[in-house]
């Protein structure tokens, strides 16, 4: 059970003078939700392009299953296991909701253009699994009914929800969401809450999560890291995270800690 | 109030300009002649008083007034404007129309009256052209007669859009054509006919047989422009799959397009090689090459993006074309001369080397084209491409090669356009480096945007659009590239998602209504 799925050693990446992630130690439990948070510009999302594969650490070690990352293509990593979602929702805004599950199947399935071209049973037989699968994704996230719409004209909600399906639709086995209840009210929040731990519950997927709705990383992390200006700062579970010092002063300046 | 009088004077001014530059580069004079053959065969009998002339350039400036008054009455979103409103602003739209041209009526009047050559600053301004504009009055009753000309036009546009917005007939017409329509749908006999597989082959078939005894009753003028336009249709659809589908902006696709055309004449023309392979062998030589070519240039230059591509393959379109103009090669390549006696198709000893034989072999051509692209388009490596145009980066997110997926789009574009090469070089029994410039490439671009991005229609509509009207449009011959530039500004205005755009297939839809498709449910949220 204490499985590490992901650990990433002395971890560091800068742009130009500006060192974005400091040395960074992290290991995540396999199958459990572990949350990074700090404050605007802390080098969150750089840690995650690093993990990712879009950015090249200047030093340290990505170990993902004991396999390093480092050095890999961002598509070789997410055929490895690694999906993610964007803060500001990506979609393939001109395509339908199916078709965009669908590219998120892209490296399960086998079938090459030349037999693309003659349309060989074996590639009839994959396209309608792969189908079935979509649409079975698509009612996980409860967007049946929505398979044919353009993703650009999906509501707000609907877009977020789709997002997580394309991810899912790559079989990962650690899944990094990039701020997923951004742009939501409370109570799309407390859905989407449910939704993670239900994603990590029934699929036993492993949650690395970007959060600064305090309620929605309190109540569902199993353990959580505070980056501060690229440095972690402290790493522990949200009691503890919630009673540190340092993490106070990070978020709410000097003054905040000596008034506490 | 203040919107619509500020809507008026925009329309008034932007058609008063269009209205003068109209006059200015001699359209007017063009014009009225061919209405003049289209509405009287070209008689002279004077109509309604008018000289002929000059009755065919009111009925032209007739219709360019009312537009300006419909441009004018612009709508209001929202809400139903009062026929005060709408008049006031087709009104002053009219007015502004009317005295911009009615002072340049009359200030080349009184030119001409004071007996200046205008010709001299400007080609078209003939005496003649002169004194239709001024429908054969003196200089200040022509131009008060187009203030009031277009005032009257302009108002009447004015009425014509808000009948036309606002009158229940047209809430009739929609009611009237959905119901036939859903009467003829309901229709057994339809239904029978719509769900018979066999039924559809049936029609498939008669419209296969149609296009194929089509080139018997053409003749030879328009087998070989119908063929043109064919060639077109093929590099349209290549470049399709590189700019349409996987978003890579190629502006040196003409290369491929002169790679195919010189394989097939280097190896069947009797100079400068002599070589005289037979047709059929060099057909997959061409598409090899080009497909190859298309790897050699896209291995060093596809990680490049967007802007830096479109620099990239420009310069390697430019190469070619500077290569096929060297005097170095001419050894080789037939240098600025060209070469002559390409090697046309046989079958059995019987020669298709005939217009009606080409259009036949490029109708093949496109049709496997065709096939080859929508098979493509809807499978895993289609999506890939799809994907790669909306978002490369996520695309990578997701598990795409984008890299090995972007050559394939490459290679595949390129051989379409070598397989074009092939045939256009053969049918034209020469070919030589004036063929092969950039307007090559910039057309077929053309062709694809007008049409609509990813879209095969679309392509095939462009392709027609761009080459095949202005071979329609003979008469116009002078105004043939103005006319294409004022297409495309035009397009992209008002219909920038091309002529016929890409629907998405409906998958989700078909799956649930398919009676023979498998149960699609199991329990959901189960782990895969």
């Amino acid at each position: 059970m204490d499985n590490i799925a992901l650990e990433t050693i002395g971890l560091s990446k800068r742009f130009g003078g500006l060192i974005a992630v400091n040395a960074v130690d992290l290991s995540i439990r396999e199958k459990s939700i572990f949350s990074v948070i700090g404050p605007n510009g802390a080098g969150k999302t750089t840690f995650y392009n690093c993990i990712t594969g879009f950015y090249a650490p200047e030093a340290g070690e990505i170990l993902f299953f004991n396999k390093s990352l480092v050095g890999l293509s961002p598509d070789r990593i997410a055929q490895m296991g690694i999906a993610r979602t964007y803060q500001n929702i990506r979609l393939f805004a001109n395509m339908t909701t199916l078709e965009n599950i669908l590219i998120g199947q892209h490296h399960l399935l086998k079938t090459s253009w030349v037999e693309a071209i003659l349309q060989t049973p074996r590639m009839r037989r994959e396209e309608a699994d792969a189908l079935n699968e979509a649409m079975r994704l698509l009612r996980f996230v409860g967007l049946s009914g929505m398979g044919d719409q353009v993703a650009r004209n999906l509501p707000y909600g609907a877009q977020r929800r789709l997002e997580v399906a394309r991810a899912l639709a790559l079989k990962p086995s650690m899944l990094l969401l990039d701020e997923p209840t951004a742009g939501m009210n409370p109570n799309e929040t407390m859905e989407m809450m449910r939704f993670i731990q239900r994603l990590r519950d029934e699929l036993e997927i492993t949650i690395l999560l970007i959060e600064h709705d305090m309620r929605v990383v309190m109540g569902i992390s199993e353990q959580i890291a505070v980056l501060d200006y690229g440095v972690k700062i402290a790493e522990g579970t949200p009691r503890e995270i919630q009673g540190n010092a340092q993490v106070i002063e990070a978020y709410l300046g000097r003054a905040a800690t000596a008034a506490a | 109030m203040t919107r619509h009088i500020r809507n008026g004077i925009n329309a008034g001014i932007i058609f008063g300009i269009v209205t003068i530059f109209l006059f200015m580069i001699g359209f007017t004079t063009t014009i009225s002649d061919l209405l003049g053959q289209l509405l009287r065969n070209g008689s002279s009998i004077a109509v309604m008083g008018f000289t002929p002339g000059i009755f065919d350039l009111l009925v032209f400036l007739f219709f360019i007034g009312m537009w300006a008054g419909i441009s004018g009455a612009k709508k209001t979103p929202d809400k139903i404007d009062t026929w005060g409103t709408v008049l006031l602003s087709s009104g002053i739209a009219g007015l502004l129309h009317g005295i911009l041209v009615g002072g340049l009526a009359l200030l080349v009047g009184s030119l001409l009256q004071a007996g200046v050559t205008m010709t001299v600053y400007f080609a078209q301004l003939l005496p003649d052209a002169i004194h239709l504009f001024l429908i054969g009055l003196n200089a200040t009753s022509a131009g008060s007669f187009y203030v009031i000309f277009f005032l009257i036009t302009g108002l009447i546009g004015g009425v014509v859009a808000r009948t036309i917005r606002y009158g229940s007939w047209r809430q009739n017409l929609t009611a009237w054509s959905k119901n036939k329509w859903q009467a003829f749908t309901a229709w057994p006999q339809y239904q029978r006919i719509r769900h018979n597989k066999l039924n559809l082959f049936v029609v498939y078939g008669l419209l296969i047989l149609i296009v194929f005894l089509l080139p018997q009753v053409l003749g030879q003028y328009w087998n070989y422009t119908v063929g043109t336009v064919g060639i077109y249709v093929l590099l349209g659809l290549g470049l399709n799959i590189v700019v349409g589908l996987a978003g890579m902006l190629d502006l040196g696709y003409v290369a491929f397009f002169a790679i195919g055309a010189y394989t097939v004449a280097l190896l069947t023309a009797p100079a400068p090689h002599h070589l005289m392979w037979n047709f059929w062998v060099t057909v997959p030589i061409g598409i090899l090459l080009a497909a190859f070519a298309g790897i050699v240039l896209g291995i060093p230059v596809l990680r490049l993006r967007g802007d830096y591509l479109a620099i990239v393959t420009l310069g390697f379109g430019q190469i070619i074309a500077v290569l096929l103009h060297s005097d170095e090669l001419t050894a080789f390549t037939g240098g600025p001369r060209g070469v002559a006696a390409v090697g046309g198709p046989s079958l059995f000893g019987i020669s298709l080397g005939t217009p009606e034989g080409f259009v036949y072999l490029i109708l093949l051509a496109v049709i496997l084209v065709i096939f080859v692209t929508i098979r493509l388009r809807n499978s895993r490596v289609g999506r890939a491409w799809e994907a790669i145009r909306e978002d490369e980066t996520v695309a990578r997110a997701m598990g795409i090669n984008t890299w090995s997926h972007k050559l394939l789009a490459f290679a595949i574009g390129a051989s379409f356009a070598g397989l074009g090469g092939v045939i256009f070089a053969s049918r034209n029994q020469f070919t030589g480096p004036e063929d092969y410039n950039l307007m090559v490439s910039f057309n077929v671009l053309a062709s694809v945007i007008v049409g609509g991005m990813g879209s095969i229609p679309g392509v095939i509509g462009g392709a027609f659009t761009l080459k095949g009207l202005p071979e329609v449009l003979r008469e116009l011959e002078n105004y043939r590239v103005l006319a294409f530039g004022a297409l495309l500004v035009v397009m992209m205005l008002i219909r920038p998602e091309g002529l016929l755009p890409t629907s998405r297939r409906k998958m989700e839809i078909k799956e649930l209504h398919d009676p023979d498709g498998k149960e699609a449910g199991e329990t959901p949220g189960g782990k895969s």
